[in-house]
């Protein structure tokens, strides 16, 4: 074969992986339009894996109870991850990322929901509760402390002498 | 009783009436979508014919876009109400399919056997359908003449509710 061939040869296959390329480029959904441009450094390595498994802890897999998506064995999830990568690989930023999912999905795609408006109520709750319930209890030892006897005090004999009574009537004596 | 108890007791259990009366009367697997009003995600996907088909060409025509999948039931329940609607609003509404988690050749046998009401387009890496907020199969969205998404359908849907949200797209 001559060298010219060779080059055409070449050339040809070239312009075929190129256009095959584009042509998977092309298709899918067109993402771009609802995120915008990235924000962010486009990563690769062990940077994109680890990365990509920290966001999609974070993400909620839609189909399952309270899984999120890097732990979900299903489709969805799985394929939910797989964009998750290449959003980071094109350099998206972990908001763009999920203000992208949530234009789907809603904020149900969080597993920890955003702290502001009336999603303070989850965060400021559980403290709320148990000072309440601390309160409570130093309430509840403060007002028994008060009602106890307090300790050496003598009880009073005039307390005893029904019981004394009692025993000497049923003891027969 | 001890009006502290009482008040805490208030103060814990009011929240949750509350919250449980809120809830009475709504569809507990109701999910709603997002995406109800705003601009459809647009896309480009191949049929089974490799044929190019994007969302944009379809505009001017509401498009009744429908995530379906052979070995999901309700799909193949609602599968003769689809064709008997392509077939009545043909000329009017676009119907599109999106294939779900499914393969093409199954696809192909199944509408070889049992019609077909529209392009089955080939979502191979899920994008569209997750773009979508898809839970699962058969979901149902349709989108005005002018890209807007006017309704999600979530299982296999009904002749009257087809009739009744197609008829204010037209």
């Amino acid at each position: 074969m001559k060298p010219i061939h060779v080059a055409l040869l070449l050339l040809l296959t070239a312009s075929i992986v190129v256009s095959s390329l584009d042509a998977r480029e092309d298709l899918g959904v067109d993402s771009a339009t609802s995120m915008g441009q990235p924000n962010g450094t486009p990563l690769e390595g062990f940077e994109l894996e680890q990365r990509t498994e920290e966001l999609s802890s974070l993400m909620r897999c839609p189909v399952c109870q309270g899984l999120s998506i890097a732990d979900s064995p299903t489709l969805l999830a799985q394929a939910m991850k797989s964009e998750v990568r290449q959003f980071l690989a094109a350099g998206y930023t972990e908001a763009q990322i999920f203000d992208y999912f949530e234009q789907s999905y809603g904020e149900f795609v969080r597993l920890e929901p955003k702290a502001e408006g009336f999603n303070l109520v989850v965060w400021i709750a559980p403290v709320a509760a148990l000072l309440l319930g601390l309160a409570l209890i130093v309430h509840r030892l403060r007002s028994s402390k008060k009602e106890t006897t307090p300790i050496g005090e003598a009880t009073p004999v005039d307390d005893l002498d029904s019981y004394r009574q009692r025993v000497k009537q049923e003891v027969g004596s | 009783m001890n009006r502290t108890v009482v008040l805490v007791g208030a103060l814990i259990v009011t929240p949750l009436i509350v919250v449980l009366a809120l809830s009475f009367g709504k569809d507990p697997r109701a999910i709603d979508s997002p995406l109800i009003g705003k601009a459809a995600p647009t896309f480009t996907l191949r049929d089974l014919d490799g044929d190019v088909v994007a969302l944009e060409e379809l505009r001017g025509q509401p498009v009744v876009l429908n995530f379906w999948a052979t070995w999901c039931q309700p799909c193949v329940v609602e599968h003769p109400l689809l064709i008997a609607s392509a077939n009545r609003y043909e000329g009017q509404v676009r119907f599109v399919g999106v294939i779900y988690q499914d393969e093409p050749q199954d696809i192909r046998r199944f509408v070889s056997q049992r019609g077909s009401w529209g392009p089955s387009l080939i979502d191979t890496d899920g994008d569209v359908a997750i773009a979508y907020g898809v839970y699962g199969a058969p979901e149902t969205y349709f989108i005005s003449s002018d890209g807007v998404i006017a309704e999600k359908v979530v299982g296999a849907i009904r002749p009257d509710v087809m009739a009744s949200i197609l008829g204010p797209l037209l």
